[in-house]
């Protein structure tokens, strides 16, 4: 009795972790039972959540060990916070440890928690050092993008350090969220508002026209689990295929990277709307309506 | 035989038609009238008190005619009765500030039911009825009758015939009345054109038309994103479906226009499928062009629509599925008001609609304090046809259940409506006294504005289960069978719960799991979209939602 497919970007952490996983092989570490809490939202007398807002475990990819990181996008928008933070960075460090097939990351975040100002600054960074960690033991970092939330902030450049980003239309990267943009540099900069502008320059579909998302696929938890699956279990097989094997070849990760942001920074400047680069592409102006498998098809097309 | 006696005259209407027809004669072209020459034109043939009905519907408004009617010198035209359905624009409001107008008949006030108030508490306006829109076009041939009307049509060619487009709402039923009873048809057009795709009013019903200065703006009323579906609405739907759809075999019905019916209307292709409903339920609708039924429209689901008016950016939509709509030979949609709500009222076994109050006797409002809304045609097909005849299963059925298990002579409709029982924070949906009574005494009015009377409500929806009003035998059962499904509202938690559990034994409440739904299957994964993206998508591209729907 299933409508459309199980919507990725609705669920909440929790049933996402149980569907992207093999039934029933999810153990979770510092679960809500513990209750290990915030002291600073607490001291602010803010709610608290009592998995802080992220869940950390192993479970099981069609058979192969992973480690999981899910952030949980309805509490304080997935902002990382000193617990959070930890959580998170004990969880790669433990990937450096016990070498799983790869560790799923699935950002719902929209950066620091503010109520924790420093302590999640630091956090971010003590992630960044972590996730470095367990790329140089040779385990690829896989981050899963399409939460309401989307990976903006410190968890934006977390996104990037990532080996792989399978992303949702729905999904979004960034920086600076819509919002803060426009409430520095003025609603003629960007208008938040305008949600479909907002996709067009953030979305799932203009960041991998642009090389930054790897794969994109439907907001369905079954795609995404299809996804990741298909980079754990032959991934030297995927990677390889793309060139971006960090098992075998950091600096040629790096090379690649760099590759890649030349070419960004051949792109026109007066390009502001991926509606822009869309068309020039020959992608033609309905690329919004095109489902992800229509789009991916003609974007490999053009890169082939 | 008197030679003495006054000869009587039988044509006084058509001379003072003639009258008017000449005083405005400098101001027009034949028909057509310039823009600039609309206000001197108005003010040549009106005359103190006239009957006039400036066209508003729910979504075509006369905009321009309004604003030309208010920009009227008051020294010249004065004292008007408005006998209009919708007042919905500010210049509707002005009429009365300024004193163009002082006396109003109609049925709904939608964005203006805040300011009607304010002009009823100041004696600025006096308010004849608060009608349903049926019994307003019915005394358009009684006593109400127009003696100037102001219509808006899509297009008219340079004889003045007109073409209406696919909102045709309530403009039929106004020229009928104005034009065969020697009144002045105004109209104010989007456009002038050589050939009309077809022609809906012909040019001898009609004294005047302008091309407005800009298109006749329309509201898209009728779209739901259905972003905002929220989980307990699905699980409502789930419950209406299964309790009421599939057990009644209700195959012809009416949707009010909340998030609650789109959620049942996106549920259909996929719960219903999932019971084998389809092709036994929800077959003919009297219906607005909704873009939340274009899954069950693409699924099979939905075999014919007759409709109120239209839809924005639903146009190419209709036209590619001439099978389900109703369309003109040029392919455009085809709807009318009166015909619809005449549908609704007596071709339709079911109404199920939202309401922001319900009382212990089950009258429904949604009037709330300050704001005088009207109605609408929610009354008209959220009553009981006492004059049907003809006969449906789910008709017979209902009739029976209310009838105490026996055959009476007549059925029932099934008039549901449907609720959360908490509306939001604070503002519960069951309350021991409607605000409509305060209301009532606020403004004077002979009778509190009520929705839907309580003894037309055959069912309560809420996500706490359904209260089948038809079985109850008594007042008290009745009250302690809304109690029993007002969940934690003060009426609510006031039930006496031996009493529910008894009505809950016989079948008069009854549960999600009374029902063999599971509360935790109800989730927004069964909806078949959950954006309007999804929609256009079901709609192969077709359906064009308007810019403040969409995200890309």
């Amino acid at each position: 009795m299933r409508g459309l497919a199980q919507s990725y970007r609705e669920a909440l952490a929790r049933l996402r972790v149980q569907a992207l996983l093999d039934p029933g092989s999810f153990s979770e570490w510092v679960g809500p039972t513990q209750r290990v809490t915030s002291p600073h939202l607490a001291a602010l007398e803010a709610p608290v959540s009592f998995d802080d807002g992220v869940i950390v475990g192993q479970g099981l990819l069609h058979a192969h060990p992973v480690i999981m990181i899910a952030q949980e996008g309805q509490f304080n928008g997935g902002a990382v916070g000193e617990v959070h933070g930890a959580k998170i960075r004990g969880a790669l460090l433990r990937a450096v440890r016990d070498k799983p097939g790869a560790v799923l990351l699935c950002i719902d975040s929209g950066g620091v928690r503010l109520h924790e100002a420093n302590a999640g600054l630091i956090a971010i960074s003590e992630i960044m050092r972590a996730l470095f960690a367990v790329q140089e033991a040779g385990i690829p970092v896989i981050a899963l993008i399409g939460g309401a939330c989307g990976a903006f902030g410190g968890m934006g450049i977390v996104a990037r350090l990532c080996d792989v980003i399978i992303i949702s239309e729905e999904g979004r990267i960034g920086l600076s969220g819509p919002e803060v943009i426009e409430t520095v540099k003025g609603v003629e900069e960007f208008d938040s508002r305008d949600r479909a502008l907002v996709w067009r320059i953030t979305g799932g579909k203009i960041r991998r026209t642009l090389g930054e998302a790897t794969l994109l696929v439907d907001d369905d938890i079954a795609a995404f689990r299809a996804a990741a699956g298909e980079m754990v279990g032959a991934r030297s097989l995927f990677l390889k295929k793309r060139g971006l094997n960090p098992t075998t070849s950091s600096l040629q990760t790096l090379q690649a990277a760099q590759q890649q942001l030349g070419a960004r920074a051949e792109l026109d400047a007066e390009i502001r709307d991926g509606q822009v680069l869309w068309s020039r592409m020959g992608l033609g102006d309905q690329v919004s309506l095109m489902s992800p498998e229509q789009f991916n098809r003609r974007l490999e097309a053009l890169e082939s | 035989m008197d030679a003495l006696q006054p000869i009587r005259t039988w044509n006084h209407e058509a001379l003072r038609r003639q009258a008017r027809l000449e005083r405005s004669m400098p101001f027009s072209r034949g028909k057509a009238v310039a823009t600039r020459d609309m206000v001197s034109l108005l003010e040549a043939l009106l005359e103190p008190g006239d009957r006039v009905c400036l066209e508003g519907n729910n979504q075509k408004q006369a905009d321009f005619l309004a604003e030309s009617l208010a920009a009227c010198s008051p020294q010249r035209v004065h004292d008007l009765h408005l006998v209009q359905s919708v007042l919905a624009l500010p210049a509707h409001i002005e009429l009365f500030e300024k004193g163009i107008a002082r006396r109003l008949d109609f049925s709904f006030a939608g964005p203006q039911a805040h300011r009607l108030a304010r002009l009823v508490q100041s004696r600025s306006i006096e308010i004849g009825a608060i009608h349903t829109y049926l019994e307003l076009f019915g005394r358009y041939f009684i006593d109400l009758t127009p003696q100037v009307c102001m219509v808006a049509a899509q297009a008219a060619d340079a004889g003045g015939n007109l073409y209406l487009g696919a909102n045709t709402e309530d403009t039929p039923v106004i020229v009928e009345a104005t034009a065969f009873k020697s009144g002045i048809v105004i109209a104010q057009v989007n456009e002038q054109l050589e050939r009309l795709p077809r022609v809906d009013i012909p040019a001898s019903w009609v004294d005047f038309f302008v091309v407005a200065p800009t298109p006749n703006h329309i509201e898209p009323l009728f779209t739901r994103d259905p972003r905002h579906i929220t989980e307990i609405q699905v699980l409502m739907a789930m419950m209406a479906i299964k309790g009421i759809y599939a057990e009644y075999g209700v195959e012809r019905l009416n949707h009010g226009i909340g998030f609650d019916t789109a959620a049942i209307e996106l549920l259909l292709p996929t719960y219903g499928e999932s019971l084998g409903l389809k092709g036994k339920i929800a077959r003919y609708w009297a219906l607005n062009p909704h873009p939340t039924l274009i899954p069950a429209i693409e699924a099979g689901f939905v075999e014919r629509v007759h409709s109120f008016g239209s839809e924005v950016g639903m146009e190419a939509y209709v036209a590619a599925r001439p099978d389900v709509f109703f369309t003109g030979a040029d392919g455009s949609l085809r709807s009318n008001r009166a015909f619809c709500q005449t549908a609704g009222l007596y071709a339709c076994d079911l109404f199920i609609g939202s309401t922001l109050q319900i009382d212990l006797e089950g009258n429904s409002s949604t009037a709330t304090l300050g704001r005088i809304t009207g109605f609408g045609g929610a009354p008209n097909m959220g009553s009981d046809a006492r004059g049907r005849r003809h006969a449906s299963a789910a008709w017979l059925k209902a009739g029976q259940e209310k009838n105490g298990g026996q055959t009476s002579v007549r059925g029932q409709k099934l008039v549901v409506q449907t609720v959360e029982t908490w509306r939001e924070p604070g503002h519960p949906a069951f309350v021991e006294r409607l605000d409509a009574w305060q209301l009532k005494q606020d403004m004077g009015m002979a009778l509190p504005p009520i929705m839907i009377y309580g003894d037309d409500v055959s069912h309560i929806v809420t996500e706490e289960g359904i209260a089948n009003l038809l079985l109850c035998r008594s007042p008290e059962e009745r009250e302690q069978a809304i109690r029993g499904v007002a969940g934690y509202t003060p009426v609510g938690m006031a039930r006496d719960r031996a009493l529910v559990e008894n009505l809950r034994d016989r079948g008069i409440i009854r549960r999600p799991v009374d029902m063999g739904i599971d509360v935790r299957d109800a989730t927004r994964d069964l909806l078949a979209a959950r954006s309007i993206k999804d929609l256009v998508r079901a709609s192969g591209g077709l359906y064009q939602p308007p810019k403040q729907f969409r995200n890309w």
